[in-house]
């Protein structure tokens, strides 16, 4: 008798004659998950074991699958011989002693002598008679104890489901460029592409020495938790300072905002490009500040030139986005208190409907590749 | 690159390390027990307490207790001897002290009060003294600010806290004064907080110096090592490293304190006063020189410094929490916001040249003439 854990995956039968991509894709994030863990992974007919683990390491194991994308639930089980005697020991060390329960048997190996059935009944049976406080009950039982009867002359039997990340395995859907900030929303934004199999490495903008080196490790822990998820290596960072003074010199003081989110989805794009990133991602949700009007995305899609720019946050209420920031562990990171965007040059009022005309004559007065290759030059790799 | 950040802490001194090291490698041994190598230590401990107390106090009416840090030392003055009725302190303390006192009252053990400040740092002597009355069980003055480098006359300060209420105890945080400043306590000076780190000593080191006939009111317990007064085994090598230091800083204070108010004046003086304002006042501290860059944040001027290789303090953040944003204490000296964005602390070291500060006040005018020709 010893301890695996069973994995089951979410989407991945729709995918027909792709199924083989996705599950290689998947076989590698679980891998990479479970990485400085002693184990072995195993496919059986739909599923994922992963066994050969030390005695304590069960939980760790599951805390780090909860993360991977393209499981639908875990369960950590005995895995025990056929015989009856066998299971009936398993159940017993997975069975709580007291409370009601039900057996629950699925039976693979059709050529097994009993029925699906007539395991439960015997397992049950047996289990009422070696802990005396427990009752049966089929239809509301306090805990359930499951039985899959294998084909290869095994039996598993677990107790608990825990719920996995559901989605699909990340990899599997390409690639894409986070525009992250100190926020709350941008790692939301990666964590949902994530979860659709998108690959995700993340582009950070500072203006240091207007903002400050807290801020920058903000990103950083930010990026790191995140890559939990997205299996992203590394955090870009670019400095925007100059671009910042500039407008700040030349152009209309309410245009600050807009004019530097139009730099920043050049400078993306292009990193993007080289990067052999697909697309750009952002964590912008309409109308939650002046810049995220249909408006403003207007203006700073205008500046794209091949790559589409997917917002999936577009119509999630703030609450909605804590709420994910929360499950996800970002959220009490974004909360401290550094500045990820230079506050010395931030108009009192920005324009909220900036139109394209004044944007365009602002934009006339800057040069715009000589900016966009200085901060491109700026650029800087962390390691996560 | 030239360090002016000494309030924050100091470069620990080569020769007090030097001779102290032989408590790290040899005499490494618990001073609490009872074999010869141990107890040797005892000796090793008295000695230094008593040097550290001899540069500032009557050894035979005060004692001394190392502890982990000057906040601890603030913190055993304050919920060991703030325990009823109000304790009054004031708007420029230390956060060791300011946040302990206003525990005090969100524990309900006694009202805190907070005595306002003159426009240099320095607390308003009569308002204080008419927050203390017959229930005030302390009162807790820093002696010398560490943001503005006000010196508080502490001595006469507890005097007339005493007139008013002559059962009141009187503290004073002295880490920014200890070694740096001219003076002796006086005899209506109940409890003193000294730190190491800020005159070539180790961090990890501390010590509440009290009177001898204050109650025992520890605040960690434990093994009762420091006569029961604070537990935990001695840090015999931080110990020594603070005695050793203290006796070199106190053997040049009197000369050190001269040169500094010199060279901090001349270093005011070499800054573009378009720019800049000074909130020190002329008998601060010369340790430490606050001046402020209206309109021009701080940390940005701190960091374009330390890029030009001049390290300096800042009472303002990039943070975006307005609360954390200035500095409590500076803005209680009565400075508006735009004051307290600009604020910049110099604070200087017995080790500070003179051709350091010149080339400091050159970054300085260079950096903020850049940042304010940005800013327009």
């Amino acid at each position: 008798m010893k301890k695996v854990i069973v994995i089951r995956y979410s989407e991945m039968f729709l995918k027909g004659k792709n199924r083989g991509f996705f599950e290689r894709v998947f076989a590698t994030n679980i891998e990479r998950a479970l990485r400085g863990i002693r184990h072995e992974l195993r496919r059986y007919s739909g599923r994922y074991l992963v066994e050969g683990f030390g005695d304590g390491d069960a939980d760790r194991i599951v805390e780090r699958l909860k993360k991977v994308f393209g499981i639908h639930s875990m369960s950590v089980a005995l895995e025990t011989g056929n015989g009856m005697d066998d299971i009936v020991e398993a159940a017993i060390a997975v069975s709580r002693p007291f409370g009601s329960f039900k057996v629950e048997t699925h039976r693979a190996d059709k050529r097994y002598p009993l029925t699906s059935v007539e395991i439960s009944r015997e397992v049950g049976g047996r289990l009422l008679a070696h802990y005396k406080a427990l009752t049966v009950d089929v239809h509301d039982p306090s805990f359930y104890i499951y039985v899959d009867v294998r084909e290869n002359g095994t039996a598993l039997v677990f107790g608990e489901f825990f719920a996995g990340a559901d989605g699909m395995p990340v990899g599997t859907a390409g690639r894409g460029l986070l525009l992250i900030s100190g926020g709350i929303d941008s790692p939301v934004a990666g964590h949902m592409m994530a979860k659709r199999g998108m690959s995700v490495e993340c582009l950070h903008f500072h203006s240091y020495p207007y903002t400050n080196l807290q801020a920058k490790e903000k990103v950083v822990e930010l990026a790191r938790v995140l890559s939990g998820y997205t299996l992203g290596k590394a955090l870009y960072t670019v400095s925007v300072t100059h671009i910042q003074e500039s407008i700040h010199e030349k152009c209309a003081p309410e245009l600050m905002v807009t004019l530097l989110r139009r730099f920043m989805f050049r400078i993306a794009e292009r990193f993007a490009l080289r990067i052999r990133a697909q697309c750009l991602i952002t964590g912008e949700s309409l109308g939650q500040v002046a810049s995220q009007t249909v408006e403003g995305m207007t203006s700073s899609n205008s500046v794209i030139e091949s790559l589409p720019v997917l917002r999936p946050l577009v119509g999630f209420d703030k609450n909605e986005i804590i709420e994910r920031a929360v499950k996800i562990g970002t959220y009490d990171i974004s909360i401290q208190p550094y500045e990820d965007c230079c506050t010395v040059f931030l108009p009192d009022y920005p324009a909220i409907r900036p139109k394209l005309k004044d944007i365009l004559a602002e934009e006339e007065k800057l040069d715009v590749e000589g900016l966009i290759s200085e901060a491109l030059a700026s650029l800087e790799k962390i390691d996560l | 690159m030239i360090y002016l950040d000494n309030a924050a802490t100091t470069g620990p001194d080569g020769r007090a390390l030097s001779r102290a090291r032989e408590y790290l490698t040899d005499k490494w041994f618990n001073p609490s027990a009872l074999y010869k190598a141990g107890f040797a230590l005892q000796g090793e401990l008295k000695k230094a307490r008593s040097a550290l107390l001899a540069h500032v106090a009557d050894e035979s009416a005060f004692g001394l207790v190392f502890t982990s840090c000057g906040t601890e030392a603030d913190n055993q003055a304050v919920f060991g001897y703030g325990r009823r009725g109000n304790v009054v302190t004031t708007a420029g303390e230390h956060a060791a002290v300011a946040s302990s006192v206003a525990e005090l009252g969100n524990r309900n053990i006694a009202e805190p009060r907070f005595a306002p400040l003159n426009a240099d740092g320095g607390v308003n002597a009569e308002k204080l003294l008419s927050l203390v009355d017959e229930k005030t069980s302390l009162v807790s003055v820093i002696h010398v600010n560490n943001e503005t480098g006000a010196v508080n006359d502490i001595n006469a300060l507890a005097r007339a806290v005493k007139q008013k209420n002559p059962r009141a105890l009187f503290h004073s945080d002295g880490v920014q004064a200890y070694g740096k400043i001219p003076f002796r306590l006086g005899r209506e000076v109940d409890l003193y907080t000294i730190s190491a780190h800020k005159i070539g000593g180790l961090k990890g080191t501390g010590a509440l110096i009290k009177k001898k006939t204050l109650p025992c009111r520890p605040y960690i317990f434990g093994g009762g090592q420091e006569n029961g007064e604070r537990s935990g085994t001695e840090n015999v090598f931080g110990i020594k490293a603070f005695e050793f230091a203290a006796e070199e800083k106190f053997r040049t204070l009197n000369e050190d304190f001269a040169r500094l108010r010199e060279r901090g004046g001349r270093l005011w003086e070499s800054l573009d006063k378009d720019i800049f304002v000074r909130i020190s006042s002329a008998d601060a501290s010369p340790y430490i020189l606050s001046i402020s860059a209206p309109g021009l944040r701080g940390e940005v001027l701190l960091h374009m410094a330390d890029d030009r290789g001049l390290v300096v303090g800042t009472g303002s953040a990039c943070s975006s929490h307005a609360k954390n944003r200035y500095s409590r204490v500076i803005l209680a000296c009565g400075a508006d916001e735009r004051t307290a964005d600009g604020v910049l602390r110099l604070s200087f070291s017995a080790q500070t040249t003179e051709s350091e500060t010149a080339e400091a006040a050159k970054i300085l005018n260079s950096v903020a003439r850049e940042l304010k020709s940005k800013m327009l």
